[in-house]
């Protein structure tokens, strides 16, 4: 059973490898608010242990790069889809990824409770989860699971792995690929250009929000869409950052 | 204050300023025109080309200015009609804020209303357009909104005029006594509100003047949501370094917590509240069958139906272009002539005599009026007439939908139509127009393709000159070779330049009928912005003109020009001249080789330049160098460096069209 510590870095490293960036060692002190020194010594004793790889600076440079600009795999695509070894940085190993989602059910499973039973504020829940998630056990787990209807999300809407860690996959296509008439809900919106998100955010095309195709322009025209009570046309640039979650 | 003067003035001489704020086609517009009437002022902020209309009312005997700020969607700094409305409430600081929304779409429309009541400034709701929801088959209760709002909150119907007298009553009210407006206090997310409030504290810790003195709680979501005015404006300051700090801090953490970036959290918590809002007060209709204006964009983007409508009203635009435009400037001309410029040239040769002087002032007074009100005011008054036609029935939306893909060849996207159709009228309109556009590249790619198509003036030199003098077909031709240059420029410059073009978001309104009056107001603040660009140039490079024709140097610059005229373009280098002359107004070029034809005595063009002469004459005119205003408007809008490549590259390619021109005629 590995100690408390190294819970927290797994859960980290799982967390930030799903944002679909690269996890480095600077990254990871940042997150876990501790030196980057520690943050190295501690990644040794997992390479040690089985639980992670460690490829620094200058390795396997290229195919990092496309890993990143493939974008749009926040909760929609695990990350074990990709080839983890053409990572830069710490990457998680079949076990260590295992215990992660563990870990990471865990955490949500008991931010869930809290919220939804305990009546507890998210930012006090996060941090009451933090510390619940290295005591449950797996029958704990499993009959808190049980209490609270077996729910797919945490409070702040992340995806809860079942008992076997799997990450319900839930299908996500970008709205610029959606024909006539498709619909679904806005999963996510890639923040290339910050100015061009807070203006999509300020129409109300924001995560969560339910979309319609009404119109699609041929030779690649732009798109007629339906949210809230009114229709936006979206190029197809635009159409092609917006994720859709399908139902 | 001083850069707002118009505002300012408003103020002092009426007892109460309202200002007026929606999102874009709410009917916030026809609300203004009903309360205030014709005369409308516009005013910019320096640098701004969205304008604010001002008027007056009165009301139970109170004199009223009225504020009507640019729709705009949210508050924030992505666009110019947001930055623009967000000061037109700080700045102009109303004693009331009308809010308009549309009740068949409340939640969008709350979103605005909420942005404004986290500024903390004294409102009033109009609910618009309920009308139009209960034809959807949604009912709204307005006591119910009242209530969770806490503000007052008045139906409307604008177009008829219905619930204005209560809206400004509640106006006024809130005007007499703004310390009894209590509106609901609404809180975002827990831990949202717990990172404002440790921010708002930071900002007050740090002793930093706070732009337009914002509440610290408004200071720290915008702040939050990476507002790009009040970070630069908090930036500049030492003191604040450590708020900054902070405020990246918080981001971080709510990027970690809820997986978005803070502008689309807050962003959502708005949604939220709106949405739960807007269930409260409204029981949403099944929504009736496609109308009348829903079918008309159904025809009007459809590649195959739409392309047709789209020619045919190209069409209509350059038909009535032709003969309404003609009309007018006959008949503006005739008026002159007869009733004004003989006694106007009379006194001139009485005071001045007939030297230097006095044909100058002749020049630049009665020649340059006349051309001013036989070309720039028929021309440019039809051709906006038109175009506030096609925004107001949503027409341009369509435009703008169906061409955004041909638009990305050149490397800009649909909304760049109206600013290439706008050129068609007047260059200098249009390049304020390419503000529309958000990226640096794009406004030079317009920019330049603006510059490239035929203007009114230039219309009338080709209708005028080519047309009259070497045939229909000569004149179709250029605008087809002119077409081609726009396009092959706009598909270089879009390989040329780094970047990417952006993408087109734009709301999609369905087909509606125009208000005349609407129309009438729109046109007439455009044209007076006009008036006020090119007429100055217009007086002032005829009486250069004028200077240098009466003393006889303008025949002493015809020898170096004959090489390149003659030679090269193989037109008559007084021709030349005319051209040169024409970078003051490039209908002046027609005029001039009037004159010029006069002086040489040989009456008409048409007996001195065969018509493949007047053909490459007039194509030369309409590529060769902006015209002094379009020079003037592109050095303020985009920099000298633009403007002399643009020049210099416009020059370049007339000289290398007209001179294959010529090898090939």
């Amino acid at each position: 059973m590995p100690s408390e510590i190294v819970e927290e870095y797994l859960e980290a490293i799982f967390k930030l490898g799903s944002e679909g960036r690269d996890v480095g060692l600077s990254r990871l002190a940042e997150h876990l608010k501790v030196t980057p020194a520690s943050v190295s010594e501690t990644v040794r004793r997992m390479e040690a242990q089985g639980l992670v790889r460690y490829q620094g600076r200058g390795r396997g440079r290229g195919p990092a790069a496309d890993s990143r600009s493939g974008g749009g795999h926040r909760h929609g695509r695990p990350s074990d889809d990709e080839p983890q070894s053409l990572r830069k940085g710490v990457t998680l190993t079949a076990k260590g990824e295992r215990l992660a989602r563990t870990l990471v059910r865990r955490h949500r499973l008991s931010e869930r409770f809290l919220t939804d039973m305990l009546g507890m504020d998210w930012e006090k829940a996060h941090q009451e989860a933090c510390k619940l998630e290295h005591a449950l056990s797996p029958e704990t787990e499993g009959r808190l699971a049980d209490l609270l209807g077996n729910p797919d999300t945490c409070p702040h809407g992340h995806p809860i792995p079942d008992a076997d860690g799997r990450i319900r996959e839930r299908k996500l296509k970008k709205l610029s690929e959606c024909g006539e008439d498709e619909r679904g809900c806005i999963d996510r919106v890639e923040e290339e250009e910050p100015q061009m998100l807070q203006y999509l955010s300020s129409l109300g095309l924001l995560p969560e929000v339910e979309v319609e195709v009404k119109e699609v322009a041929p030779f690649n025209g732009p798109l007629l869409v339906k949210a809230g009570g009114a229709q936006y046309a979206l190029g197809r640039e635009v159409a092609s950052k917006i994720w859709l979650r399908k139902k | 204050m001083k850069e707002f003067e118009e505002v300012s003035r408003l103020r002092e001489r009426t007892d109460h300023l309202i200002a007026l704020i929606g999102n874009p086609n709410v009917g916030k517009s026809t609300l203004f025109n009903r309360l205030t009437g014709m005369g409308v002022l516009t005013a910019n902020y320096p640098g701004m080309t969205v304008g604010v209309n001002l008027g007056e009312t009165e009301f139970a005997g109170e004199r009223i200015g009225v504020l009507d700020l640019p729709g705009t969607y949210a508050l924030g700094a992505v666009s110019e009609d947001q930055l623009v409305a967000r000061r037109g409430i700080l700045e102009a600081a109303p004693d009331v804020v009308v809010i308009i929304l549309d009740a068949t779409n409340l939640a969008r429309n709350l979103y605005l209303l909420l942005q404004v009541l986290d500024l903390e400034v004294p409102a009033v709701a109009a609910l618009n357009l309920v009308d139009e929801a209960e034809r959807q088959g949604t009912r709204t209760d307005l006591e119910q909104l009242y209530e969770l709002l806490g503000i007052p909150v008045v139906a409307t119907v604008a177009t008829r005029g219905d619930g204005l007298d209560r809206l400004m009553k509640e106006a006024l009210e809130l005007a007499h006594s703004p310390r009894e407006f209590f509106p609901v206090p609404f809180y975002y997310a827990a831990d949202i509100e717990k990172h404002v409030r440790e921010i708002a504290a930071e900002a007050g810790r740090s002793g930093i003047k706070i732009p337009y003195g914002v509440p610290s709680r408004a200071l720290a979501l915008l702040l939050l949501e990476r507002d790009e005015e009040f970070t630069g404006l908090v930036r500049g300051r030492e003191e604040a370094s450590g708020l900054l700090a902070l405020v990246e801090r918080k981001r971080e953490e709510i990027r970690r917590e809820h997986g978005n970036d803070a502008a689309v959290v807050i962003a959502r918590e708005r949604y939220g509240i709106a949405g739960s809002i807007v269930e409260a007060v409204q029981q949403r209709g099944r929504g009736e069958k496609a109308s009348w204006g829903e079918r008309m964009w159904e025809y009007t983007t459809d590649p195959r139906s739409g392309l047709l409508i789209l020619a045919a009203v190209l069409v209509a635009v350059f038909a009535a272009l032709f003969f309404g435009g003609d009309l007018l400037a006959r008949l503006f001309g005739e008026l002159w002539a007869t009733l004004a410029a003989g006694p106007l040239e009379r006194a001139v040769r009485a005071l001045l005599g007939e030297g230097v002087l006095g044909t100058a002032v002749k020049w630049g007074l009665v020649d340059g009026v006349e051309a001013a009100l036989s070309v720039a005011v028929p021309y440019v008054f039809t051709f906006y007439i038109i175009l506030a036609l096609l925004e107001d029935t949503g027409y341009l939306n369509s435009v703008a939908f169906l061409t955004d893909r041909v638009m990305h060849h050149l490397g800009l996207h649909g909304r760049a139509v109206i600013p290439l159709i706008t050129a068609a009228g007047c260059n200098v309109p249009a390049v304020m127009g390419t503000r529309v556009l958000s990226t640096r590249r794009e406004r030079i790619i317009a920019s330049t393709l603006i510059v490239l198509i035929p203007c009114s003036a230039r219309t009338a030199v080709i209708i005028g000159g080519v047309s009259r003098y070497a045939g229909w077909g000569y004149a179709l031709l250029l605008y087809l070779i002119l077409f081609l240059l726009v396009t092959l420029v706009g598909l270089t410059l879009n390989r040329l330049l780094p970047g990417e073009p952006s993408g087109l978001v734009m709301e999609v309104f369905p087909f509606r009928r125009p208000a005349a009056i609407t129309v009438l107001k729109k046109t007439w603040v455009r044209f007076k912005d006009f008036v006020f660009v090119a007429t100055p140039i217009m007086l002032g490079g005829s009486f250069l003109l004028g200077l240098l024709y009466g003393s006889g140097w303008v025949f002493k610059l015809e020898a170096p020009l004959r090489p390149v005229m003659e030679w090269w373009l193989g037109i008559p280098a007084v021709a030349g001249l005319a051209l040169i002359f024409a970078f003051l107004r490039k209908e002046l070029a027609l005029q001039l080789l009037v004159v010029f034809a006069t002086g040489t005595a040989t009456a008409s063009i048409g007996g001195f330049m065969a018509p493949r002469q007047i053909f490459i004459f007039a194509l030369v005119n309409a590529v060769y160098i902006p015209c002094a205003a379009t020079f003037a408007v592109l050095w303020k809008e985009m920099g000298w460096r633009v403007t002399l490549a643009v020049s210099a590259a416009t020059v370049l390619l007339a000289l290398l069209m007209g001179g294959l021109a010529n090898l090939v005629s």
